[in-house]
């Protein structure tokens, strides 16, 4: 009962609460965040697409190493990292085994292996980007690139919503557990628990569903009232809003070396085979 | 009047679509430059709505028949779009949560001047800041504040535009006194020295004697009257009629008849009452002491909840460690009415979280009937303990009040479960919106509903967070009348709560919180009677009580009622003391 | 601007709409990617998502606002947020979701109907999974250069692939989109529009045309052409996986790389055209006065 109650504590509604909100929130002040993030995003468009039409080991490897040495210097939560390698690592495991019932061998999972670099360089290239890009600045790049003044707004509007609607998911979910019965057993593998709690996840919507109404009624409400609209009039304002970007030396000296290393990389892909 | 008038309203009458009765009824009305103003009325008397004709959500974002005219600073308000008009209003919602709608306090103040292309749009944010005293949050995330400083944050985004005019639903709902008191000192800053001009909507009097000039009174979406705050206030009985209650020493002034010396005109405020009760009663300071009343002392048996050096602590995303709850040691029993009180964030609310087995203590154990809550799920604890949330909302999960009443009995398969869910419909005056959805219910209806709810778990412990907080006056009285009632159903009550005049009038034990510790754990009497300790965890008083203290009367008076009596017996004690000499 | 169209809403309150399904849909979004799956041999038991939300909401609203704000609630809550932020490979998931959750939305005509709801969540799920599919396939067909070479890895990947796009639509599909809509539209329908300020969407007229032929024609080629794509494909497959990639590299070399590249860039320059022009109509309309 104890090692069942210390499990369910750390897998809790409350664990899970704070571990969303330490990654979403928890970006610190790292060199790649103080960045312009138009820089960051140009960075991305080469690192995140390249990839996938390079073949070469060598370049793909040298791609891998500089994009560790990103994400450590992004200093991203572990467990994004986490999810990142199962995700990777549990789908070349099982096309291993699948591939086994058609003949395939080993040598099968060589070419998903280099697949799965591949995938791994361009996450770690959004991993790189994203956890270290404070979401307002990325909106506000969005914004300065053309997008509608709504995609911006609604970044920044996630994240402030989010804690809200955890604490409000999180009450409405010990409702029904307070108020309903959990099974008396588990069940084999836990499926009667499993069951329980996703009905529990599940019908938590219904109410969700009708708080959100109303409280979203209030949020247009108050955009109406504080001038959004009157500010997607107006031209000015977006200037307004976008014009604290801009490119320092740092984003000149990011994007340099990025440069350099890439045609490195390139070089070396020519000479050296693996 | 001094100025002229910034909002006229001629024969406005507003109906929601589908609906019969209109909202607004035919009002004509105006709001001059450089006024205090207070809306008063009864819970759906369109208090709200008239506030939302100024700038222009109505009719233009909640749609319906309009008729009548609107002129808010000179412009014709049909003329303008929203947006526009609210240029110069500010309008500060009562659900201030919802219109916070950027992550960094910073980035939320200066949201609106940016939005109306202001170059100077991040030194109004900052004056707003400044002036609402909440620089020192500037860069904090918004869920990272407390209810308090959400509320101050709401107030500072409407400033930041420094408007001609702001209107504010409900400014204190929520708040414990410290932080009330702090908001109408900073209205009444901007009243003074900025020239704004303000509205409230309010249910608090003693607020609106302190601090408003002129009392609007609507009812059923008529505007009936405008005074001066202290003619408004001095009506006791009309204002009585339409379920406001005056402040409490207007109230016991009126009934005793002590007036300012003109006729029906009656002290609104603490400092008035002084002189004026003093001018009555000349040689009270002289009267025979009374004894203290002492609360007859319970048979305690085996206690229901025991805390053993509990201390509860977490970590916060900047990853220091948060201290909640320090070395809690309480014990409660069958009979205990007990008031958790203390400012927000003091650790109530994390003491009944534990109570609840949601959340588990860092140290020590909490026992609920002899359990440890460490050895229990939630759902196993719910068999003796129920709480009822602060938000209703979020205790409606079915789809119509019945359905939310049934939904634990149903779960549990108890028999026969039809009369007792009956008996709390009636018991809780529910019996004619049983089938109507939880949330599309008013303020009161829905406390009532969560209240049901709770006690339909059939609980031997309920544990109450906030169950008076945004209801008028009226409603909050009947609210005591169903806590009395709930007595009935359950071992043990366990209230959190700002409300001090609920404390004085139903609680039998006062556990008084501060920064995660208690700081006494005692009656009503004990607690009232000790300034310093009040002091330190930001109580005030109940009106009457402060006015009994300050007189100097030796049985301190809890309520009007109490009040009135003693006063009457030492009046009389007084005449026959005069004819003994 | 025309009124009295039978279900027209205002711009606040398709802003309404979009917050209300963004959020939500976000929400839910962050537990999906958190929620363990379990593997029992081919069938992978992962919950994909909470379809339900944006699903419930495209058929009791407007259903492309319904549709946009949950897609761009994946991406910042799902995404952005947790870090995990796929930056290209969103967009595909952006365009794909959308129509599917749209084009179910505008199947129903009455929400009370049940067939009517169940065909059109079906429908829906379909559009997206088929279109992803193919996407999935496409990638690692990009990504893998000797994939021919390899024996067992074609039919693999294809068989993964398929697994997983019956069970999207087969277990997921059912659990978590069919079951919990069908609970929630009925219980849903002329409650939540109140608490939005707006009238139930009358079951009774119909939808008004002139507002979704654009984007309806979108769809419909877009539909068309993935049919088209993946029956040639699966014709293909059929007779000799190794070949058609074979032939499908020799025929156009490395070249056809941009081909795909060119058409992903068509639509998603179409999308930004159209939610622009959106944008536009917009401000239009916030400039001037309310609709109503």
């Amino acid at each position: 009962m104890n090692e069942v109650s210390s499990i369910r504590e750390k897998f809790s509604v409350e664990f899970v609460k704070e571990e969303l909100l330490r990654t979403a929130y928890g970006n610190g002040d790292t060199f790649l965040a103080r960045l312009d993030p138009r820089a960051l995003i140009y960075w991305y468009l080469f690192f995140g697409i390249a990839p996938w039409f390079i073949h070469n080991k060598m370049i793909l490897s040298g791609l891998l190493v500089f994009m560790v040495v990103t994400t450590v210097m992004a200093r991203t939560s572990p467990l994004i990292i986490i999810i990142l390698c199962t995700g990777l690592l549990g789908e070349i495991a099982f096309l291993f085994f699948i591939s086994l019932f058609f003949g395939g061998g080993f040598e099968s999972v060589l070419p998903m292996f280099w697949l799965t670099v591949k995938l791994a360089v361009i996450s770690l290239a959004s991993i790189t980007v994203f956890s270290s890009m404070d979401p307002e600045r990325f909106g506000d790049a969005l914004l300065s690139m053309g997008l509608p003044s709504q995609v911006s707004f609604s970044i920044a509007f996630g994240y402030r919503t989010l804690p809200t609607l955890m604490e409000e998911f999180h009450q409405i979910f010990l409702s029904y557990r307070l108020r309903g019965k959990a099974p008396d057993s588990h069940g084999f593998l836990y499926w009667r628990s499993i069951v329980y709690f996703m009905k529990i996840l599940v019908v938590s919507f219904y109410p969700l569903l009708l708080n959100g109404a109303k409280r979203s009624r209030t949020t247009v409400e108050a955009l109406e009232t504080k001038g959004f609209s009157y500010a997607a009039t107006d031209s000015k304002v977006k200037k307004m809003k976008i014009s604290y970007m801009s490119f320092k030396w740092s984003d000149y000296g990011f994007l340099t070396a990025s440069f350099l290393y890439v045609v490195v990389v390139f070089w070396l892909g020519s000479v050296v085979q693996i | 009047m001094r100025s002229k008038p910034l909002i006229e309203l001629e024969n406005v009458t507003f109906t929601y679509p589908g609906v019969e009765v209109p909202v607004l009824t035919d009002v004509t009305l105006s709001i001059n430059e450089g006024d205090f103003t207070a809306i008063i009325g009864g819970n759906g008397s369109g208090k709200s709505t008239l506030c939302k004709t100024f700038n222009g959500l109505i009719p233009q974002f909640y749609v319906g028949e309009f008729e009548g005219r609107v002129i808010a600073n000179g412009l014709l308000a049909e003329d303008q779009t929203v947006a526009q008009l609210s240029k110069n209003i500010g309008y500060v919602y009562q659900d201030f949560d919802n219109q916070l709608l950027r992550p960094t306090v910073i980035d939320d103040v200066c949201f609106t001047p940016l939005n109306y292309g202001l170059q100077d749009h991040k030194e109004r944010g900052e004056w707003a800041l400044k002036v609402t005293g909440l620089e020192d949050l500037r860069d904090e995330f918004i869920w990272q504040l407390s209810g308090g400083q959400k509320h101050l944050l709401a107030l500072a985004g409407a400033l930041a535009m420094k408007p001609k005019i702001l209107v504010i639903d409900e400014p204190i709902a929520q708040l414990d006194p410290q932080h009330a008191k702090r908001i109408y000192d900073i209205l009444r800053n901007l009243n003074i020295e900025y020239g704004m001009t303000i509205i409230v909507i309010e249910h608090h009097t003693e607020f609106i004697a302190n601090y408003c000039r002129e009392v609007i009174l609507m009812d059923k979406g008529r505007v009936l009257w405008k005074k001066t705050t202290k003619e408004a206030l001095s009506r006791v009985a009309e204002l009585m009629k339409h379920q406001i209650y005056p402040p409490q020493v207007t109230q016991a002034a009126q009934r005793l008849g002590i007036d300012m010396g003109k006729d029906d005109l009656y002290p609104t405020t603490l400092d008035e009452a002084i002189t004026h009760f003093t001018q009555q009663a000349p040689s009270y300071k002289e009267l025979r002491k009374h004894e203290p009343l002492h609360e007859e002392v319970k048979l305690r048996h085996q206690p229901i909840i025991q805390f053993q050096e509990v201390s509860l602590q977490y970590r916060t995303l900047k990853k220091t460690v948060k201290h909640a709850l320090t070395d809690i040691n309480i014990s409660c029993y069958e009979g205990d009415l007990i008031t958790l009180v203390g400012n927000n964030g003091a650790g109530k609310s994390s003491l009944i979280k534990l109570i609840t087995g949601i959340m588990r203590p860092s140290q020590g154990d909490v026992l609920i009937q002899g359990i440890n809550t460490r050895k229990a799920t939630p759902e196993k604890l719910s068999d003796f303990v129920s709480y009822v949330y602060q938000k209703p909302e979020e205790m409606f999960i079915d789809d119509s009040v019945r359905k939310d009443i049934e939904y634990y009995l149903k779960a549990r398969k108890v028999q026969d479960y039809e009369v007792l869910v009956e008996k709390l419909l009636e018991d809780f005056s529910l019996v004619d919106i049983q089938h109507q959805d939880g949330r599309l219910l008013s303020g009161g209806q829905q406390r009532r509903a969560s209240l049901a709810i709770g006690a339909a778990m059939n609980p031997s412990i309920i544990l109450l967070d906030e169950p008076t907080a945004n209801l008028d006056i009226a409603t909050k009285k009947h609210m005591v009348h169903m806590l009395n009632k709930l007595r009935k159903h359950v071992k043990l009550v366990i209230v959190a709560t700002h409300d001090m005049q609920l404390v004085s009038e139903w609680a039998n034990r006062v556990i008084v919180m501060n920064q995660g510790r208690i700081m006494c754990d005692g009656d009503k009497h004990t607690v009232f009677g000790n300034n310093v300790l009040m002091e330190q965890a930001g109580l005030v008083p109940p009106q009457i009580l402060q006015l009994s203290q300050r007189l100097k009367m030796e049985v301190p008076c809890h309520t009007v009622e109490e009040f009135i009596t003693i006063w009457d017996q030492e009046g009389a004690n007084l005449e026959r003391s005069i004819e003994y000499t | 601007m025309t009124k009295k169209k039978p279900y027209e809403l205002t711009q606040s309150q398709k802003m309404m709409v979009f917050v209300l399904s963004m959020s939500l849909y976000g929400l839910s979004n962050m537990f999906t990617e958190l929620l363990p799956s379990v593997k029992l041999g081919f069938l992978e038991l992962s919950v994909e998502y909470f379809a339900f939300i944006p699903l419930t909401l495209c058929i009791l609203f407007h259903p492309l606002y319904a549709a946009i704000g949950a897609s761009l609630g994946e991406i910042i809550f799902g995404e952005l947020m947790l870090g995990q932020f796929g930056g290209i490979g969103e967009v595909e998931k952006f365009i794909t979701f959308s129509l599917g959750m749209y084009i179910a939305g505008i199947l129903v005509r009455n929400p009370l109907n049940r067939m009517q709801v169940s065909v059109a969540v079906m429908s829906g799920l379909l559009v997206h999974h088929l279109l992803a599919l193919m996407v999935d396939i496409g990638k690692v067909w990009v990504g893998v250069e000797e994939l021919e070479a390899v024996p067992g890895l074609a039919e693999s990947i294809v068989l993964i692939e398929g697994v997983a796009f019956l069970n999207d639509l087969l277990f997921s599909g059912i659990l978590f989109a069919l079951l919990p809509t069908l609970y929630l539209v009925p219980r849903l329908y002329g409650k939540i529009e109140p608490l939005l300020g707006m009238k139930p969407r009358n079951n009774k007229v119909q939808y008004s045309l002139g507002e979704i032929v654009t984007p309806k024609l979108v769809i419909v080629g877009v539909i068309l052409a993935a049919i088209a794509v993946v029956a040639e494909f699966m014709s293909e497959a059929d007779m000799n996986i190794a070949e058609w990639e074979f032939d499908f590299l020799g025929m156009f070399g490395d070249s056809f790389i941009w081909v795909v590249i060119g058409a992903a860039a068509f639509i998603a320059s179409l999308t930004i055209w159209i939610m622009r022009r959106k944008a536009k109509d917009q401000k239009q309309i916030w400039g001037v006065h309310h609709e109503e």
